[in-house]
């Protein structure tokens, strides 16, 4: 790319209904597929793409967010020109300035874009799990002249009014934005992946930043605007594995794509690598006693029992006649002689006693918090 | 009192043929995800040692891949760090560890830190030596040189000051000494010299014959608590693999594996490294294979050891015994007729 092209990466999202996963991390945080997070995915795609400029907007929670990313260097992103830079809210004359919208975000950064003196920007958003090449995106982008390219997904039908729903001509001209519509007219959803002509979206946030009664959000605000304004809006089809992970059981089932070859989610993949800071731990072991079928394990582990479809995260100590299926282990558990776990999400440096089962197996995906097992323990059936 | 450290990673081990066409012992990889260098430099960084200089001799392409400027080690400083030391003679590299002519050819190193003591290590012992204790033992017994000594024999690793250190650099040649460890065997007059008796794990890899049971070793439980210890990390460089699958119908028991790989077929007693794939109904048992072999369907391997990059193709059986392990060079490519 001879233009300079800028990605933000929306990171500052909470993602209440992961419950206590997110207690204390920002939703990119949250550990994903035995040894990431999903910021890395992002992330990776930038440095994958050719993208060396990255600003990070984070809010909620953001420690564990900063001190993953540090400098960018498992990304690549340590960089004299460029490079990441953490872009949390500060104060100004005025008093501090919280992000109140994505499009908020991006405006109260509007003094870094101007110095970095992109082209082109790429909104992104750091809770997304997928591959993408973005150069491509915006070679898209400028051969169609647009003064917006929004990335779309064709989603099921039947599941489109869970989505933002973009309509379009046959040449994928934006016509409408048909937000969570309950008589979809398409089954083309928004990803949150946005290529801006700078000039046009400088315009635009000022504009947007000035009017009272917004919620200075790309897709309820800065789009319908523009649409309205008949700027060139275009469309670009994605296609490939894409997941928004927005619940406990979202999160389950896309940890449980990864043992799917057919899900099309594929991380051996040397052309394409997901970055990820690595801990330094030695290989796992899979003792006399283990067994493992259908999984992915990570550095680290020691498994004596017998686990099936199931992603364990690096440092998991599985001991024997203890059962894993259809689980995700994250880093640091230990999981107790004769434990029996199904359909869990147990989170990171959780002890799991002797024995233990859970109580009341539920319908969905149960998180296997410190509570639930001190509740088990209290309840005397060890 | 404060250390430096010099590596030997130019010496010469003649048991490791196979295994140092293309490289030296000193990146001869080791426990699935390390080079045996690893080692070394990680004790050192662990006692807080932060100026290394590893003296290399040909061939030393895939040392200096495996080093770069020291960020896997937090030795990529600005003020002092790693300094890769070659030689330029032509046969560098002698039989025994801390050469001087190799140190005298970077007098520099040496004359110009700051530092007060000198460690001078191999680079083929995979341990958990304590260099803060090992100091603390040689100020306190007033001798010259203080060596390590391990159960079953030396770890080849020596504290002496940096004077005596010069001193030796200047004057090897009129003495007739070769290294460090040769003066040490030697114990020649003046010099006093003490030993530090090292308690914990640790593996020579000085023929096949031990890296095929040093590695398989390390299946033990023991073996491998006293070398992975959490508070004294090994470090190495990072690539970025996914965690290993196993898929359905695979079998994988007492095996340690790092991770990167794809396992369908059967391992056990085996140490598997990063970006391995094992075929469907493929056997291994008591295998050593290193990153990036591929291992075809119904293969049946016992005792091999498997260089970088070994392609095995279906069907190929080869059994070697645990005191002649069948060593699989570099890049190597095993058809069925060849294993006939």
């Amino acid at each position: 790319m001879n233009e300079k092209v800028v990605a933000m990466l929306l990171a500052g999202g909470q993602g209440s209904r992961l419950k206590s996963l997110t207690y204390d991390i920002a939703k990119p945080a949250i550990p994903y597929g035995g040894k990431y997070r999903i910021i890395d995915f992002p992330l990776s795609n930038c440095t994958n793409s050719g993208i060396t400029t990255v600003g990070v907007l984070t809010q909620y929670q953001p420690h564990a967010l900063h001190r993953y990313i540090g400098l960018g260097t498992p990304w690549d992103l340590d960089r004299h020109k460029g490079g990441v830079t953490m872009l949390p809210p500060y104060a100004e004359i005025d008093g501090i300035k919280w992000y109140a919208g994505t499009a908020s975000a991006i405006y109260q950064n509007i003094n870094f874009l101007t110095s970095c003196e992109p082209d082109y920007v790429v909104i992104l958003s750091g809770d997304h799990i997928y591959k993408m090449d973005y150069e491509k995106l915006v070679e898209y982008h400028k051969e169609k002249q647009a003064d917006v390219t929004v990335s779309v997904l064709e989603v099921p039908w039947e599941e489109a009014s869970r989505f933002g729903i973009v309509n379009t001509d046959e040449d994928m001209n934006i016509v409408e934005f048909d937000e969570k519509p309950e008589k979809p007219k398409s089954n083309l959803a928004s990803m949150g992946v946005y290529v801006f002509d700078w000039e046009k979206l400088e315009r635009y946030l000022e504009e947007d930043n000035n009017i009272e009664e917004s919620t200075h959000d790309f897709g309820k605000d800065i789009l319908p605007k523009m649409l309205v304004d008949q700027q060139k809006m275009v469309a670009y089809p994605f296609k490939g594995y894409w997941k928004d992970v927005g619940t406990v059981d979202s999160l389950w089932e896309a940890n449980m794509d990864l043992l799917d070859p057919s899900a099309g989610l594929v991380l051996h993949d040397p052309a394409w690598r997901i970055y990820s800071s690595n801990p330094q731990l030695p290989p796992q072991v899979i003792t006399e006693t283990g067994r493992v079928q259908g999984s992915m394990v990570n550095e680290g582990c020691v498994i004596s029992g017998t686990v099936s479809h199931s992603v364990i995260f690096q440092n998991v100590l599985i001991d024997k006649e203890a059962v894993v299926e259809d689980s995700v282990v994250m880093s640091g558990t230990k999981i107790g002689r004769g434990a029996h776990l199904s359909r869990v999400i147990v989170p990171p440096d959780v002890t799991v006693p002797e024995n233990y089962r859970l109580l009341e197996p539920a319908a969905g995906i149960t998180l296997l918090t410190q509570d639930l097992i001190d509740t088990w323990k209290e309840s005397g059936q060890q | 009192m404060t250390l430096m450290a010099a590596v030997d990673a130019s010496v010469k081990v003649a048991g490791l043929q196979d295994l140092t066409i293309h490289r030296s012992v000193s990146s001869i990889p080791f426990a699935g995800r390390y080079r045996l260098i690893d080692f070394a430099l990680s004790n050192l960084v662990n006692a807080d040692i932060n100026s290394v200089g590893i003296f290399a001799s040909q061939p030393f392409g895939s040392l200096i891949d495996h080093i770069g400027v020291g960020k896997s080690w937090d030795l990529d400083r600005r003020k002092e760090g790693l300094f890769f030391l070659p030689t330029t003679h032509q046969n560098g590299g002698i039989a025994t560890v801390g050469s001087f002519r190799d140190f005298e050819e970077h007098l520099q190193f040496f004359e110009k830190s700051r530092q007060t003591h000198v460690v001078v290590t191999s680079s083929f012992v995979a341990g958990q030596l304590d260099y803060k204790e090992m100091l603390a033992h040689h100020l306190a017994s007033g001798k010259d040189i203080t060596e390590a000594v391990g159960a079953s024999g030396s770890l080849k690793s020596y504290i002496l000051s940096r004077r005596l250190m010069l001193e030796l650099i200047r004057s090897y040649r009129e003495k007739r000494i070769l290294s460090v460890e040769d003066l040490v065997n030697l114990k020649k007059a003046p010099y006093s010299y003490g030993v530090y008796e090292y308690k914990g794990y640790f593996a020579i890899i000085d023929s096949i014959q031990q890296y095929f049971k040093e590695s398989l070793g390390l299946l033990d439980e023991n073996n491998r608590r006293l070398l992975f210890l959490p508070q004294a990390p090994i470090y190495t460089k990072v690539k970025d693999e996914p965690p290993t699958r196993y898929l359905d119908g695979s079998n994988v028991s007492n095996s340690m594996m790092a991770n990167g790989s794809t396992i369908l077929g059967n391992v056990k007693n085996s140490i598997i490294s990063r970006a391995v794939t094992v075929g469907i109904n493929a056997s291994l048992d008591s295998c050593i294979i290193m990153q990036k072999c591929t291992i075809e369907e119904n293969c049946d391997l016992s005792y091999v050891i498997a260089d970088k990059d070994v392609y095995i193709e279906k069907g190929v059986k080869l059994s070697g015994t645990a005191d002649r392990p069948i060593v699989l060079r570099k890049g190597e490519r095993v058809t069925k007729e060849d294993s006939q």
